[in-house]
């Protein structure tokens, strides 16, 4: 659990160094940071939402399996997104409220693969007084292969 | 009966578990997402409004939603050989501990590409009074 250890999990703390959404550049790339999956994160993602397949847990299972060996469920990104980005990223705002995501999955997630991310806002807006971002993210493995792509909606805090 | 491209309809169903929301669960999945944004922990800060929006209290990560369609979606289509390539969705109403919300799909159409079949499911996540609290749609890929 060295990557949970050291995450920083008081949102506030870095507050003053994020980027409100004046400032956000639509295309700008995002800083991120490499992040080695294991299979204790995968594991206690799949205990956050019930996952029990054996697919992720049972090593001896998932290797006779088309995909020969274990894998993480499509949705780790939700975990990846905030493993793979900064204390001072923008996404970890206090106050930042998800509206919607749209992901596209090319192949799984596994135990020791080293994942990166590529991440920018597309574009923003405001609609009803609210201020919205796009979030266009895709992430890959140490072989360079896409995991997965997503957009997300999300709206700033004022 | 398994779950073949050629026996599946529009209008077939699917039901995923239920999943009862609780101030742990939702810490739960603020440990396993690293997601620790103060909307889902901090009921003194929820007081105020964001963007125009006032909840009241703390709220259950939307992605919690994402992450139980998921789930059932994958448990479906794992067994028929399928692969799970896309979901969407949007957050209708937020859910909060003392919920029990559980998502379903709907088969709504079938396609073939030059190079797979896809089903394309419309799913849904409801709480305890059947009010809907996420929509989306997905696309599950049949091998061709």
């Amino acid at each position: 659990m060295a990557a949970a250890q050291a995450f920083e999990t008081d949102f506030w703390k870095d507050a003053g160094s994020r980027k409100v959404w004046d400032d956000i550049v639509p295309g700008e790339p995002r800083r991120t940071i490499p992040y080695t999956l294991t299979r204790e994160a995968i594991e206690l993602y799949c205990k956050s939402v019930g996952e029990t397949h054996p697919l992720y847990f049972d090593e001896a299972y998932a290797r006779a399996t088309r995909y020969g060996g274990l894998i993480a469920p499509p949705s780790i990104h939700i975990m990846l997104m905030f493993a793979c980005t900064p204390a001072d990223d923008w996404m970890r705002s206090p106050g930042t409220v998800n509206a919607g995501q749209s992901w596209s999955y090319n192949i799984p997630a596994r135990p020791g693969d080293v994942i990166t991310l590529q991440a920018r806002a597309l574009d923003k807006f405001i609609k009803r007084e609210r201020l919205f971002v796009v979030h266009d993210n895709v992430f890959f493995n140490q072989n360079g292969d896409v995991i997965c792509s997503g957009r997300g909606w999300t709206i700033r805090p004022a | 009966m398994t779950v073949t491209f050629e026996n599946l309809n529009a209008g077939d169903t699917i039901e995923g578990a239920s999943f009862a929301v609780t101030r742990e669960s939702i810490r739960l999945f603020s440990d396993a997402s690293l997601d620790y944004n103060p909307l889902h922990l901090d009921d003194e800060y929820m007081k105020g409004s964001f963007g125009k929006t006032q909840f009241g209290g703390v709220i259950m990560h939307g992605m919690n939603n994402f992450g139980l369609i998921t789930r059932m979606l994958t448990d479906w289509a794992y067994p028929a050989g399928a692969i799970h390539r896309r979901l969407e969705t949007r957050w209708v109403k937020p859910v909060r501990p003392g919920d029990t919300i559980r998502p379903s799909g709907i088969i709504k159409a079938k396609q073939v590409t030059a190079k797979a079949r896809w089903v394309l499911i419309d799913v849904v996540v409801r709480n305890q009074d059947q009010e809907r609290v996420a929509t989306g749609e997905a696309m599950i890929e049949f091998p061709a």
